[in-house]
């Protein structure tokens, strides 16, 4: 199984395109992370500004808060990640080296996992960064860190994962559906902003909150803010186990529609 | 004994309503150098693509080493289908690396198969920087990696140049010495006749003739006959049993004759029957025309 993961490296290792993506993601998210106390701080002034009563501040990077407030963020990137996953698979139909790489002796499933391998290392990658930009952030933000405060609520980052990786999977399963990388990074798009929100405006909230980019990215909800629960708004502030069961379903339905079409059709 | 390589049959692919492949049977002898020769569009890559997995197959069997199918023989099979397949933005010797990965051979083998089609100055270049030729070459030589027990390739020579064609086939028939079974596919068919122990003949996905290349040539071979009484010279054609067939072509007579049986007793034959023949010889068709015959019999 390593091997499969070594042979997927030595694919991207040369591939300029991934890492200019991956670069410029990290890039994104380092800057964003860093500057969003600044916003949020501006934020504020305004309201106060307007407010008859005194709103109180808000500090996105105060653990353990900070891992779910970070991860919040991070999930509006995620389609960023998508892209680099659909340019992965479709180049491998553009070179056709999908094909060579059976003949060579690969089986449908071996490319398969391999692949699937690589994007569980892109989604740790992700989650790692979060990890360490929380980790700087959140001690330079918090009086009297302890190891409580540090590490309670990193189940957060593990929600962020499986979110990541489920959408990844996703992502995959339209690049093995379509093969160009063109086509199907549109059709990701276009799914993503406009077919399921404006489904769920038609469907009820029951099925609705079930439509995958919902139901992965229901996984962590929005962070409660004092000025939220001022206006007595409450979100979820804990990962549901239900919630994590439907996007596990949802990675084993992509994975298995994913194998189905390797499966079924002529490389 | 031989062992049998690839055993084939009974095999259909359907593309919509046209059948690429169409009850195909055939076998291939460990050693054999096996030309699979057919015009444009007869199912030749579509056979190989399925008996290498690539291509769902929708009736029929094959087996290679006698055993069901499965990858780790695709890991003893050197193959290149159409065109060389490579990442542009590696260099050969690291998508030789990947290759050798998949097959879960060692880089021992890369020098040596970077050195036998004579990449080893170019193997730090990308893949995309490579010419035809080179291309072509990089791709003998991932076929190659980890000594395969059988070598396929797939036009093998098609849109070289003189130099690059006469090098690819010296290099096959430099690779057949040291006893690896080849399956060459190729509409060429000089080539075919070149570098190849056994052929068969695909037209419309059918197997139309299977044979060694040699007694195909031979197979091609006629008497050409003539005498004033035309008349009296077919009807004794007709009476003798080593004659398979004859055709009449203007004031000569094309007359096949079975394997062993030459000009000279069909001359003295003809002769004790009281003809005179005012013709005779021996032509050897070539291949070329033997295998338009066979698409012409159809």
């Amino acid at each position: 199984m390593i091997k499969l993961l070594k042979i997927d490296f030595q694919k991207i290792r040369g591939n300029k395109v991934f890492w200019v993506l991956t670069g410029v993601y990290a890039l994104l998210i380092i800057l964003f992370f860093f500057g969003i106390q600044g916003f949020l701080d501006d934020l504020a002034d305004e309201a106060n500004k307007k407010s008859p009563i005194p709103l109180p501040g808000l500090s996105a990077y105060s653990l353990p808060d900070i891992w779910h407030n970070l991860v919040y963020i991070a999930g509006y990137f995620k389609i960023f990640l998508g892209v680099v996953v659909i340019i992965l698979i479709t180049n491998e139909y553009s070179y056709k080296t999908i094909r060579q790489n059976v003949i060579s002796g690969m089986s449908r499933w071996d490319f398969l996992a391999s692949k699937l391998m690589t994007i569980g290392m892109i989604a740790l990658g992700a989650t790692l960064l979060v990890f360490i930009i929380g980790l700087i952030l959140g001690t330079l933000h918090t009086d009297s860190i302890t190891f409580g405060k540090l590490f309670n609520k990193t189940e957060f980052l593990l929600a962020y994962f499986l979110e990541t990786y489920a959408f990844l999977t996703f992502a995959f399963l339209i690049g093995v559906l379509v093969k160009r990388s063109g086509f199907a990074i549109g059709l990701l798009l276009l799914y993503y902003y406009i077919v399921e929100p404006v489904g769920r405006y038609y469907l009820p909230d029951e099925i609705g909150a079930y439509l995958p980019k919902k139901a992965i990215g229901s996984l962590v909800d929005i962070p409660n803010t004092s000025i939220m629960r001022l206006f007595g708004v409450e979100f979820q502030d804990y990962i549901s186990f239900t919630d994590t069961l439907v996007v596990l379903g949802y990675v084993a339905l992509f994975v298995g529609l994913s194998y189905w079409i390797l499966k079924k059709r002529d490389l | 004994m031989q062992e049998t390589v690839l055993s084939i049959q009974k095999l259909s692919k359907n593309y919509g309503r046209i059948r690429a492949v169409d009850n195909l049977s055939l076998e291939v002898q460990e050693g054999n150098v096996f030309g699979i020769l057919g015009p444009n569009g007869s199912g030749k890559t579509t056979t190989l693509g399925i008996v290498l997995s690539v291509i769902n197959k929708n009736g029929g069997n094959f087996s290679w080493f006698g055993k069901v199918p499965g990858k780790h023989d695709r890991k003893q099979i050197g193959a290149i289908l159409e065109t060389p397949i490579f990442y542009p933005y590696i260099s050969g010797e690291n998508n030789l690396k990947i290759i050798a990965n998949i097959k879960g051979c060692s880089y021992e083998t890369i020098p040596e198969v970077l050195k036998t089609v004579e990449l080893t100055e170019r193997r730090k270049s990308k893949f995309r920087t490579y010419s035809l030729g080179m291309k072509q070459r990089l791709a003998m030589a991932a076929a190659l990696l980890g000594n395969p027990k059988v070598l396929i390739l797939d036009e093998p020579t098609n849109g070289l140049d003189p130099q690059g064609i006469a090098d690819i086939r010296e290099l096959i028939i430099r690779i057949a010495k040291r006893g690896i079974t080849i399956i060459i596919a190729s509409h060429l068919l000089d080539e075919v006749q070149k570098i190849c122990s056994h052929v068969v003949i695909l037209d419309k996905g059918k197997n139309i003739y299977t044979g060694k290349v040699a007694e195909m040539i031979n197979a091609s071979a006629h008497i050409e006959v003539g005498a004033n009484d035309m008349d009296a010279l077919e009807e004794e054609l007709r009476k003798n049993e080593n004659i398979t067939g004859f055709e009449k072509d203007k004031v000569i007579m094309m007359v096949k004759v079975k394997e062993g049986y030459d000009s000279a007793q069909l001359n003295s034959y003809l002769f004790s029957k009281g003809i005179t023949l005012t013709h005779l010889n021996t032509r050897k068709k070539s291949l070329e025309n033997y295998f338009l015959e066979l698409l012409a019999e159809k």
